[in-house]
């Protein structure tokens, strides 16, 4: 993950292979190539097409295709299913479903964010509250730091042309996160859909781990941007977001920082239990991370 | 770490670049120099480069850990995408240019 581009929004064009290459085709016929194998995760915005060859090879190299809507409002996503290790689906999942276990998380996760020790005794739902007014609060403090009027975070992605500047830019800077986020998450085998703060989403566990870093990473960007002279928002933050995750190391932080999170826990991924048929022909040794099928 | 690609370069241009950088293959020059060398080598290519066209690549710290520039006509072109830089292939001309490669 952390050698690779983070994200490549294609805008229109055919994605097809060519030579065994992955390649754009315009309608000149220009042709432009992705080193694909070297990027975390493809956005396709409307005005694209995908051969069948494209999604193959993607999926093969372990890269994150999401297709997204205008302005980075996400459609559907796929290149990596989620969950490709057992084991580490497993050992997620029985963290999210013991009680005990999933405060340890949430709290390690309120740990890490607020860079201080969550009260005791309270309940998941308790320390969401809490969670709730400190976050209203940072961007409050955020906004006024780069002199952005802030009214109210507003998610209405049906009358997206409605929101506010300083809303659009943190929605386009919000999506570029959660694309490497849940790239990351499949990376290392888990599943993006299975979280511990945020449930009932197919990227709950990916707004999780992505709430860990917005506030260093894309909010300042998205703030930043909106308070200067912008003509084209979404394209500015977009640049703002790709040095921003250079300069925080983003993409090699992530991984280690799920591992820490679930190690919370403090239980080990299971063993195979023993009356299990262990792969007949075992897994080739590849260079992708963990998660990656291919 | 710095390398130079010259093609339909004058021998004079292929020899000063010889100076400071190695030839591992043709018109393919490597070497590890400042980023004031750098500047100097490159105005030596524009100098001399003619009717050829030229491709220098360089380590750099962004996010693809380097960057290129290029000189004179070629149908790869560079293309900036969202800050990351690619590189575009440009379909055959009609008019049946010869000089394109």
């Amino acid at each position: 993950m952390k050698e690779r581009l983070s994200v490549l929004y294609i805008e229109k064009g055919q994605l097809d292979v060519l030579d065994g290459a992955f390649v754009v085709v315009d309608v000149n016929g220009v042709r432009t190539h992705i080193p694909v194998g070297g990027v975390a995760c493809l956005m396709l915005e409307p005005g694209t097409r995908v051969s069948h060859a494209a999604v193959a090879l993607a999926a093969r190299v372990g890269t994150l295709l999401v297709w997204i809507g205008e302005a980075g409002v996400r459609l559907y996503a796929s290149g990596q299913p989620g969950g490709a290790r057992s084991d580490r689906l497993l050992y997620q999942a029985q963290l999210a479903l013991d009680p005990d276990l999933r405060l340890k998380v949430v709290r390690k996760m309120y740990h890490l964010r607020f860079g201080e020790e969550p009260p005791a005794r309270r309940s998941v739902d308790q320390l969401r509250g809490i969670e709730g007014a400190r976050v209203r609060e940072m961007y409050k403090l955020i906004a006024r730091k780069y002199g952005v009027t802030w009214k109210t975070r507003n998610y209405d992605t049906e009358e997206w042309d409605k929101a506010d500047l300083p809303n659009r830019c943190l929605s386009a800077a919000t999506s570029c996160l959660y694309g490497v986020t849940e790239a990351a998450v499949l990376a290392a085998g888990y599943a993006p859909a299975v979280g511990f703060i945020h449930t009932g989403k197919p990227l709950s566990f990916v707004y999780d781990i992505a709430d860990l870093f917005k506030f260093e990473t894309v909010v300042p960007v998205a703030f930043c941007t909106a308070a200067g002279r912008v003509t084209n928002a979404e394209q500015q933050v977009r640049l703002a977001c790709r040095d921003c995750f250079r300069e925080t190391k983003l993409l090699g932080r992530i991984i280690p920082t799920i591992e820490e999170v679930l190690a919370a826990g403090e239980i080990k991924p299971p063993e195979p239990p023993e009356d299990a048929v262990l792969p007949a022909i075992p897994n080739p040794e590849t260079i992708g991370d963990a998660g990656h099928r291919a | 770490m710095l390398v130079i690609v010259l093609e339909n370069a004058p021998p004079r241009l292929r020899g000063r670049l010889a100076i400071w950088l190695l030839e591992i293959r043709a018109g393919v020059y490597v070497g590890d120099y400042s980023a004031k060398v750098r500047e100097y080598l490159w105005q030596q290519v524009q100098v001399g480069i003619e009717d050829g066209n030229a491709v220098m690549v360089w380590r750099t710290n962004n996010e693809a850990g380097f960057d290129f520039t290029t000189l004179g006509k070629n149908r790869r072109v560079p293309v900036e995408l969202d800050g990351a830089k690619l590189v575009s292939f440009l379909p055959v001309e009609e008019t049946g240019d010869s000089s394109a490669v």
